[in-house]
């Protein structure tokens, strides 16, 4: 067996010497390359360089270098939908953490029918978002929504909802939560059942038990869990459009107008694709900033 | 193979192809096919039959259109199967509300592509930015070629301002499919009940809002569409009745600034906020056509292709009265909104043919009588006047009412409501948003008009 095992370590650097193994397995990679290139690569550069003019519909593009970036930074509407953009952000990330945590608490515990709770606490995100945001016309409409209706029977004044430009982002940001709170209660389930037993039977020991055994035991080492579930929500919520586009049109006024709704605007209907790209390109920044942010508060509370 | 069957197979082949069966034969196919036509005219002792229309000439071809959600859109799809019978051409028919609609035009033809053969545009709108980015074939050569066009195809039906909001440099777009705008429809048991005269005036709407109020507060005196972009269609007509317009006086600038203007403006606003429904500025047709339809709304100034849908309610046909947005009493104005939606072939297309033919069939006499009982008022003279149109509206007051009004907006109408510039999409934003920021009560009218035109000046 030795010496078998000897003489193939002896001739295993002569084949990679040879090259033998380095070109079998690099022509593998190349299919990988050439779609990450020609699906993410190429887009992006192609974005890049439209944004880099002033390209609009009938008319010849012409290079204008960083114009469309500066005409972004001095336009009080994008300036506005950056604004929205992180005010629906932080409200609906901040509800969907919250109420997910609790959710993936309330699942973990349940005890029967488990398969048939999960499975009904999942349907929201199941939910095409343009049905959710016709579902939310249907509910929220301030003439002809089904819950001013209910509050009417019980004396309650019209609320006006989606359409009221200091309610309008709650309202969106509450079914965004609907649907997505949960998405990270699954999460938090997942991270639940993965943590040691042992800690919390030492915590009950110690007599930590209810609501500071949550603060000071289950809520630290859900961390990390916690950050990646605000990852994958934060990508969502920071190019924020569907359920805008379908429930409020960006309005009343331009008070739920997204930075990625201001950019559908002025690409597809005012066929302004140098100003569109270049906003789409800032968005992108945004997120990846963003993700990266959390990326590193994940390592920094990881255990 | 024998010549014959050459030039049948060549002929199939160019079929696929998408082009004419009449004219595809390469030249040994064409000489062949012409020799033997000659020897068959000479057999017969008549000489050979020069080309002529042929419904069924592309037949086995398949189109794409790409519609707007629309009645017009919608009864044609019903529709499709009789064109396809007749002309044997399969139609592939894509329905998308109107912003999708757009971008999915912006996505492909934008592009180049040759998928969509056939789609809607409002000439109005985005006809200007569409024709400059080269998107239309123009169909004259088609109009003007026997071969192409059904003898019984008379252009000059159709009414004249439509074809000229189809014509852009002496190019003819596309054919118009219908004649629409925005009506003023009330509910005469209401104003009945609440002993209100019907409005006379532009203004008398305001006082009839105010009575009616006050006589039954259960139901909204006036509803109308809120929403941004959409406001500007109503509205146009309080603008220029008014007595003011979305130009200056000489017609190189904005004109939402104008005293008669802001008058228009307010007069919208004031009904919208102080007798319209909560939230109405969330409100475009779908929820004024709800609201009307469902007895909650006194009066309204909505499209006149919702006709046929508010007509679906229980009630509505015996109730309602519809005519023309009344004159400005103080400035003797009338001025109504009316244009038609285009049909048109993408100049990509390589279907051309086919959907000329399509064209031909959609906008045919026949298929527009068929069509006004699905609330399409028609593009074509004939169909208007004929006896059809005259025994449908006979059978209700109001279907009167409403053929009476849509021949006024397509004699009168005007599709010319924004100010000078190219970028129309644009400007009905900031014209929306102007009758928003009063309606919530952020601004008054004057600097909401002022500020919007300031906005307007910057997209010449």
């Amino acid at each position: 067996m030795s010496t078998i095992a000897g003489e193939a370590l002896a001739v295993a650097p002569e084949r990679v010497r040879s090259g033998q193994q380095k070109i079998s397995f690099s022509w593998m990679v190349w299919p990988a390359v050439a779609f990450v290139v020609l699906m993410m690569v190429f887009p992006l550069v192609y974005a890049a360089w439209i944004s880099l003019q002033d390209a609009s519909l009938g008319t010849e593009p012409r290079f204008v270098g960083i114009e469309n970036y500066l005409n972004l930074a001095s336009d009080p509407e994008f300036l506005n939908a950056f604004r929205v953009t992180w005010v629906l952000y932080g409200a609906a990330l901040a509800l969907q953490l919250a109420l997910g945590t609790w959710l993936g608490i309330v699942l973990n515990g349940v005890r029967v029918a488990r398969h048939l709770v999960r499975t009904i606490a999942i349907t929201p995100f199941m939910m095409p978002p343009v049905v959710v945001g016709m579902m939310a016309i249907v509910l929220l409409d301030p003439s002809v929504g089904i819950v001013n209706w209910l509050l009417g029977t019980v004396g309650v004044p019209p609320l006006l909802w989606l359409a009221s430009p200091r309610w309008v982002l709650l309202s969106v940001a509450l079914v965004d939560t609907w649907q997505w709170a949960p998405f990270v209660g699954l999460i938090v389930l997942g991270g639940l059942q993965s943590l040691p037993a042992s800690v919390f039977e030492a915590a009950e020991v110690d007599g930590v038990i209810g609501w500071r055994r949550f603060v000071y035991v289950t809520l630290p080492l859900l961390g990390p869990t916690l950050l990646t579930a605000a990852v994958l929500r934060s990508v969502d919520l920071l190019r924020f459009f569907d359920l805008v586009f379908i429930a409020t049109r960006g309005g009343p006024g331009n008070a739920s107008t997204t930075m990625n709704m201001y950019a559908y605007q002025q690409g597809f209907e005012f066929s302004r694709f140098g100003h569109a790209s270049a906003a789409m390109l800032t968005l992108s920044a945004v997120v990846l900033c963003t993700v990266m942010v959390f990326a590193r508060l994940r390592r920094a509370v990881s255990y | 193979m024998s010549t014959m069957q050459r030039a049948k197979a060549l002929g199939r082949s160019a079929r696929k192809a998408g082009r004419p069966r009449g004219r595809a034969f390469a030249l040994p196919g064409l000489v062949a096919g012409s020799l033997a036509g000659s020897l068959a005219g000479t057999l017969a002792g008549l000489p050979a039959r020069a080309e002529g229309f042929d419904w069924k000439r592309y037949d086995g071809q398949t189109i794409n259109l790409v519609l707007t959600n629309h009645p017009w859109s919608n009864a044609i799809r019903d529709m499709g199967q009789q064109f396809t019978d007749k002309t044997g051409i399969k139609l592939r028919i894509e329905i998308l509300n109107e912003d999708p609609q757009r971008a999915r035009l912006n996505t492909l033809l934008q592009a180049k592509s040759s998928d969509i053969d056939v789609f809607v545009s409002l000439k109005i709108r985005e006809g200007a930015v569409y024709n400059k980015a080269g998107w239309y074939a123009d169909v004259a050569p088609m109009l003007k070629d026997p071969a192409q066009t059904a003898p019984e195809f008379r252009i000059e039906d159709f009414g004249a301002g439509l074809i000229r909001n189809e014509t852009f440099g002496g190019k003819l777009t596309g054919l118009p499919i219908n004649v629409e705008g925005p009506l003023f429809y009330w509910r005469k048991d209401i104003f009945a009940k609440c002993n209100v005269a019907v409005p006379d005036s532009l203004e008398d709407i305001l006082e009839a809002a105010r009575t009616i109020k006050a006589c039954d507060p259960s139901i909204n005196a006036w509803a109308a569409r809120g929403v941004r972009n959409a406001v500007p269609y109503p509205m146009a007509a309080f603008v220029f009745n008014s007595g003011g317009g979305f130009k200056s006086v000489d017609g190189t600038k904005p004109g939402l600034c104008r005293p008669e203007s802001v008058a228009g403006l307010t007069l919208y606003t004031d009904l919208l906020k102080d007798f319209g429904p909560v939230g109405a500025t969330n409100h475009s047709f779908p929820q004024v056509v709800e609201l009307l339809g469902q007895g909650k709304v006194a009066m309204t100034h909505e499209s006149s292709n919702e006709f046929s849908n508010i007509m679906k309610y229980p009630g509505r046909e015996d109730d309602l009265g519809v005519k023309v947005l009344p004159k400005g009493r103080a400035s003797g104005v009338s001025q109504p909104i009316g244009f038609g939606w285009g049909l048109s072939i993408s100049e990509y297309s390589r279907r051309k043919g086919p959907s000329w033919t399509f064209l031909q069939w959609a906008t045919s006499p026949e298929v527009q009588a068929v069509l006004v009982d699905r609330g399409v008022a028609p593009s074509r003279n004939s169909v208007f006047t004929g006896e059809g149109m005259r025994a449908w509206a006979s059978q209700k007051p109001v279907r009167q009412q409403w053929v009476d009004a849509v021949s006024e907006i397509s004699r009168r109408g005007t599709g010319d409501y924004a100010s000078p510039t190219d970028r129309v999409p644009e400007t009905r934003e900031i014209i929306g948003r102007a009758a928003q920021e009063v309606v919530l009560g952020q601004k008054t009218p004057q600097q909401a008009a002022c500020d919007a035109d300031a906005a307007l000046l910057k997209l010449q």
